[in-house]
Formats: structure tokens, sequence, C-alpha cells
């Protein structure tokens, strides 16, 4: 390996297509190396494309960009240092070349010399896992970013820090929990595999980057390894970007039947009215110090305060059906579920006030309970009150 | 050749971690756990088994894992196996938030779909100079309750309360080295560093088992030196004032064989770390280098004061070593001196003390490492000790 990486590789690249191509990659870097060949970037010239990747141990990045190669061969460079030579290369296109250790970068009369890595202690890369299913990338982004909003952010509870994915030959499931509240998301896919029947831990932090990366793109193809040869990793594809991220071992809770399927009052309101309302009576609300909600029809109060100084109410209109409630939340965790709804009207579900509450979008036909496809739900744990 | 080659005189220990390693292969429950300690006196290659534990773990030879050449073994020798994670502490103390991220990683999966296997060394530091556990507290639970597979591998002097946090012990098996013989230590140098038969033994023997001091007093002219100066301190010091400058240049040699053994690792990962980020010609430091090379800055100081203070309780086992010898000689057994070539100097001793002020001085020595351990200025703790050591 170490002496094909010797060979002149000898690569010609369109500046803005190398640009992009570094600056994805390098995002994959990792900031304090574990040891320092990870801090390089991964350069493979095959005939008619050359490939880039990263890796910190937990995610890899791999894109691929068209590229005219005259020497096929791999060589490894510092990644930053790459990544703030492209990005401020004029708009020619770039010969990139290995003479023994050094990499040379052309581009019009702008010459550089890099030095090389040595190739034979980067570790192996993590392979892409074969296609599970694809969904749009923009309705994939969406769906993420609804559900990681309820993941937790304590490492010491690694579990609770991953969105769980559940595929299945007709849906795809998204759900995360801190504890204090849970989201689940469910949308249609198109599954590549017959039967298919698998669940995943992907890490919160890393799922709610590659979407966002990907929304853009027509396609994104899911891969999870199955069976046990490999089943640590899970790989997200689009455009020729792609990313893998190991998986992480662990009970999810059995989160089904914490969902309640019967409702004594049901509210609906007006979701941007209400987030409003709530964010500015919280302002007088101390850090954690709930916000209480009073549900009668036709209205919705709200109020919070700290101590004795300071209180805040306001009301907004609202239609109730069932008995009246009065319940308190985290007004943070209330504000994050109500804006993940993306609906214009939100459904408000209560059994008592010392249950969870079901927030869930009031659509035309009014799912309630039952999720199906494209359905979001935020099941938010009450605050207890004294007093 | 086998990962298990450079565990010497552990026939014991290796039979277990191969049943182990073979019965993970299997998937037979029985013979494998995902907590282990393995305990053993300084040098005796507690991490060295550890790594090969880990390696066998991942081998690629179902059969007899641990084969030294497929690319799982090969990787995770070399440190570039993304499910073998090794951790010491950077200082004297392990930190709280280093084990927090440690948490944190040992739920992920194993991504050649394994096992991952998590290596701690030095138990024996999670415990602060507060002589609190907060370091080993937080990995508690995660050894406690493993992700299927997650393996941990700690590593400490014994199983005594002082190097192992007892609620950690509990749940690992455990696994105890025994100081490798002088043969089999002089055999290993001979074998892997093409030490000279004779040098390799005085260097076994010398090193009373530690296989690391034993290769470097064996390679390093230098380090032989400085350790024949120490030994010349308990019979050439007679009164106060000696005794005092006798203190000053133990501290300074051992501040000396640090600097040396710091100096060399520090530049050579500095410079790994500069190349790395691309800076070897004094360029401008690209985005996020500046960052990752301070972190290195401040690891290694951190790490300099640890290998000072090693270096010092070297030199102080040395000492204890010819006290040891003193003591044969001076009861009369029939037992293999440590220090052979100074056997002229330790019969004189001898002669002219009772076996109860030899064991006298082992205990003044015995307090110093205590106290240099619990924080004390070396250089106050070394004097006292001198000073009780006294011929006069």
């Amino acid at each position: 390996m170490s002496t094909k990486g010797r060979c002149a590789v000898k690569i010609r690249v369109e500046r803005d297509v190398l640009a992009e191509a570094v600056a994805w990659a390098a995002r994959s870097l990792p900031h304090r190396p574990p040891m320092p060949a990870l801090a390089g970037l991964l350069l493979v010239g095959e005939p008619g494309r050359v490939e880039i990747s990263a890796f910190d141990f937990e995610v890899s990045g791999r894109v691929e960009v068209a590229a005219d190669v005259v020497d096929p061969g791999r060589v490894l460079v510092s990644g930053r240092l790459l990544a703030d030579i492209t990005r401020s290369l004029p708009a020619k296109p770039v010969d990139l070349g290995v003479e023994g250790t050094k990499v040379t970068l052309s581009c019009g009369s702008a010459r550089f010399v890099l030095a090389t890595l040595p190739l034979d202690e980067y570790p192996t890369l993590p392979v892409m896992p074969t296609s599970s299913g694809s969904v749009a990338g923009e309705v994939f982004a969406a769906a993420v970013g609804q559900v990681v909003v309820a993941a937790g952010r304590d490492d010491t509870l690694p579990v609770m820090t991953a969105v769980r994915l559940e595929f299945t030959e007709d849906l795809l499931t998204m759900a995360a929990t801190d504890r204090y509240r849970l989201a689940v998301r469910e949308l249609s896919w198109n599954p590549e595999q017959a039967g298919l029947e698998a669940a995943a831990l992907v890490p919160a932090r890393t799922l709610a980057e590659v979407a966002k990366s990907l929304a853009t793109t027509e396609k994104v193809t899911v891969a999870l390894s199955l069976g046990t040869a490999g089943d640590g990793i899970i790989g997200f594809e689009g455009a020729g970007r792609r990313t893998t991220t190991r998986l992480l071992d662990g009970e999810f809770p059995k989160y089904r039947s914490l969902l309640p399927t019967e409702a004594s009052s049901v509210a609906r309101v007006d979701t941007q009215v209400l987030v409003e309302a709530v964010r500015r009576v919280a302002l007088v609300a101390e850090r954690n110090t709930p916000a209480r909600l009073t549900f009668t029809d036709g209205e919705v109060r709200i109020e919070a305060r700290s101590g004795d100084d300071a209180a805040g109410t306001e009301s907004v209109p609202g239609s109730l059906e069932g008995d009246d409630i009065e319940i308190a939340f985290n007004p943070g965790y209330l504000v994050d579920g109500l804006t993940a709804l993306a609906s214009p009207v939100s459904r408000l579900a209560f059994t008592a006030s010392g249950k969870p509450a079901l927030i869930s979008a009031a659509g035309a036909d009014d799912h309630g309970s039952t999720i199906g496809d494209g359905q979001y739900q935020y099941l938010l744990m009450p605050v207890r009150v004294s007093v | 050749m086998s990962v298990w080659d450079d565990l010497v005189g552990q026939d014991e220990v290796v039979a277990v971690l191969r049943e182990a390693a073979r019965a993970a292969h299997a998937g037979a429950t029985a013979g494998m756990t995902n907590a282990w300690l393995i305990t053993g006196p300084p040098g005796s290659g507690r991490s060295t088994a550890a790594v090969a534990f880990a390696a066998a773990l991942l081998c690629e030879d179902l059969v007899d894992p641990g084969c030294g050449r497929c690319e799982a073994c090969r990787s995770v020798r070399a440190g570039s196996s993304p499910d073998v994670t090794v951790v010491s502490p950077a200082g004297a103390y392990y930190r709280v938030e280093p084990m927090r991220e440690l948490v944190a990683r040992a739920a992920w999966a194993p991504s050649g779909g394994r096992w991952q296997v998590i290596v701690c060394e030095d138990t024996d530091r999670m415990r602060g100079p507060d002589l609190r556990w907060a370091a080993a507290n937080v990995l508690l639970k995660a050894v406690e309750e493993p992700t299927a597979r997650t393996v941990w591998v700690l590593c400490a002097p014994s199983t005594s309360s002082e190097d192992v946090l007892p609620t950690i012990r509990s749940r690992c098996r455990h696994v105890g080295l025994r100081t490798p013989s002088t043969s089999a230590v002089a055999e290993l140098l001979v074998r892997r560093d093409g030490v000279d038969p004779s040098m390799a033994t005085f260097a076994a023997r010398a090193s009373q088992g530690h296989i690391g001091r034993a290769r470097r007093l064996a390679t390093d002219e230098q380090a032989r030196i400085r350790r024949r100066d120490v030994l010349a301190l308990p019979t050439s010091i007679a009164g106060v004032g000696e005794a005092i400058l006798a203190a000053e240049s133990l501290v300074s040699a051992a501040k000396v064989e640090a600097t040396e053994l710091s100096e060399v690792r520090d530049a050579a990962e500095t410079l790994a770390l500069r190349q790395a980020f691309g800076m070897e010609e004094r360029r401008r430091a690209p985005t996020g280098a500046a960052g990752a090379l301070r972190d290195l800055e401040a690891e290694q100081k951190r790490r300099g004061t640890r290998v000072q203070r090693d270096a010092l309780d070297l030199a102080l086992l040395d000492l204890l070593g010819f006290y040891r010898d003193v003591l044969v000689v001076a009861l009369g057994a029939d037992v293999e001196l440590v220090n052979a070539e100074l056997a002229d100097a330790v019969r004189r001793l001898a002669r002219t003390s009772t076996p109860e002020s030899v064991l006298g001085r082992v205990d003044a020595v015995g307090a110093c490492r205590a106290a240099i351990a619990s924080n004390v200025a070396p250089l106050l703790a070394v004097e006292a000790m001198v000073l009780a050591l006294r011929t006069g």
C-alpha cells in the first residue's frame, strides 16, 4: 500500500468542485486528532474520479468528484491545510501531483508544495454497508430536525444521546428522548430490502449534521449493516457524499407504550401565538421554573413566576374538548415541541395534570394518537408544582 | 509472531486470557467477561497484557486468536484500531472530564462488529490528591453494566482498595501478573532488543523484574551511571552535610532522567502533530492547529510532572533493593543479591548494621515514597529520608 502511495499521482480537477469537496470532507476531521494521521485527508485518484475522505474513529466522510486522473494512486495530506488552501485558490483548474513525499498543487500561477503524511499509519476506513433504502433529502432533514430536539445531551446516559431509527418495509420511524420529552416521527420511504425489520441507535449530533448537509439532495440513501459481520455502523449517502457513523449499543426505552391512546381533554391552539406567549411569560421565570397553563374552552392562560417578586400572565385563544385542565411544563421544552411541530395549529391532548401531554399537529383529519406517515408526536412530561 | 510473545513469564495469565478470547470468538458466554482487572507490579506487563488481549478479541484467527499477523492484530498494536481505546492519566491523576468522554465512547457499537475494548492503565491514579475516587466514580456505572460488546480492561498494581475503587474491583474478573523472573526478562531483552546476554542478565536483575526499566538500563549507559550514583549513596553519607548534598543530587538526577525521557517523546509527538497539520516549514498554523498543539503541550506538561515523579520513585526502588541486599547478608540468608556487582559495599554495610537498623532504613525509604506520592515536595521528602539513612 505504501509503495502504491509513493507513485506519481496526477490529478486535474475544477477548483470549485475540489474546494467544495475538500471543505465537506474536512468537516469530518477530528478537532483533537487521537492520532496524527487522522488530521489528514485521504485522496484516492481513480480513472475519471477522485475520492476524498476523513475519519475520526467515530464518523467517516467520503466524497467523490469527477476529475481527470492521469496517474491513479492514493495520498494522505494535512486536511486543514488543504482546506485552507483550496478555499483561497483562483477559479482555474487545479493540478495535483505527488512527487516522492511532496504534493504539489498548482492553480493558475499559484503553486503550493505540501508534505504527504505516512499512509501506512492511516486506519482502514469503514466500508459503506449496502443500501437499505432511500428517502428525499428534504423530507429526511425535516424529520431528523423534528426528533433531535428531544435527544439528551448528557454523555453519562449515552443511549439517550441517540436517535432510534426503525426500518420496516413501509415506514422509517425516528424516536428520541431525554426522559423529559419524547419525539417520534414516522415517514414513508423506499426500502430496497424485502422483509426489512431493523433498528439502530444513531448519535443524534451526527445524524443532525448529516441530515442538514444532505437537505438539498434529491435522494438520501440509508445503509445499515445487518448481521453479525459488522452491525456497528450506519451510512448515509447523497450526491456523492457518504457519511458513516458508529452506532450506539444499548437498550432504548420502550417508547411506544408511553404514548397515551386516550385523552380526557384535547386543546387546539394556534401554534405561533402559543409559542410567542409562552416565550414572553417565561421571561420572568427563573431557570428551570415551570410555566403553568390553564386550558378552558375558548382560552389558554399561561402563568410563570419567580419567587414572590416577578410574575407574568397572558391569555391566548384556543378551543378545548373535554374537562378543563391546569398543567405545568418546562417552558423551553414546550416551545421546542411546538416549534418542531411545524404546523399552524397544535393539538394538545391531556389525561391528567400529573400525566404527560401529547402534542401533535391539528390537521384536517386529526390523527389523534395513532401515528402514521408524516405524523409527528411530542410527548412532554409535566412539572409538578406545589401550591 | 503471536501477540502474547511480549508477555514474559506470565503463562497462567496468558492461558486465562487466551481461553477467554477463544470463548468470545466461539460465541460462548461462559469463558468471557466484559470487565477485567489486570494487576501486577509496575513493569510486569499490565498494559502489554491488556493490549494483547484486545488484539486477540479482534483477531481474524478464530481458532487461536492473537495471531499477531492479521490486519486486526496489527492495527490494535499500532494504536490505529477504531475499536480499541487505551487511556492513561495525562498527569499524576486521571481527570474527571476525559472519563465522561470515555463513558460516552463505551456505549459505541464495535465498528468491526466484534468487540470494542477500552483499556485504562493505572487505576490507582483514578484517586485524586484529595484521596477521593472522583474519576473512578464516573466510570462505575459503565463498568458495572457494560453494553454487550464493550470490554473494559483495567490495570492496577494490586487489588487493594488503594489501587482500585472497591466497587469497581468487585465488578471485574481479576487476573494477576507476577514479577517476571530474571531469566525471563533477560531472555526477552536478548530476543526483542538484541541486548548482549550478560548485560541482559545484569539489567534484568537490577530492575527487579521491571521490564521497561530493564530495557533502559540495558540500552542506556547514562541510566546505568545514574543508578550507580544512587547506589553509592548508602555508604557515602555519614554526616548531615553530606546527606543534604546527596539528597539534592538524587532529586536532580531523577529530574535529568525524566527530562531526557520526556524531551525525546515530546519532540516526536509535537513534530508528528505539526506535520499532520502541514506546519513543518514555519508555515502559518492552519485552522484548528493552534488549539490542538496547545492541548498537546498542556498534556505533555502534565505528563512531565508524572514522569519526574516516576523517575524519582525508580531511584528509591533501587535504594530499597540495596537495603534488601544488606538485610539478606546481615541475616545470612542464602538468596541471590539484586546488586551482585556491589557485593563488597553490601557486605561492608551489613557488618556495621543490625537487621533492625536496616529495617529502619527500609521504612525511611518507604515513607519517602509515600510522601512523594501524596504531593510532598520531592526534595523535602528525600532530605528527610537521607537523614534517616545516615550511617554515622
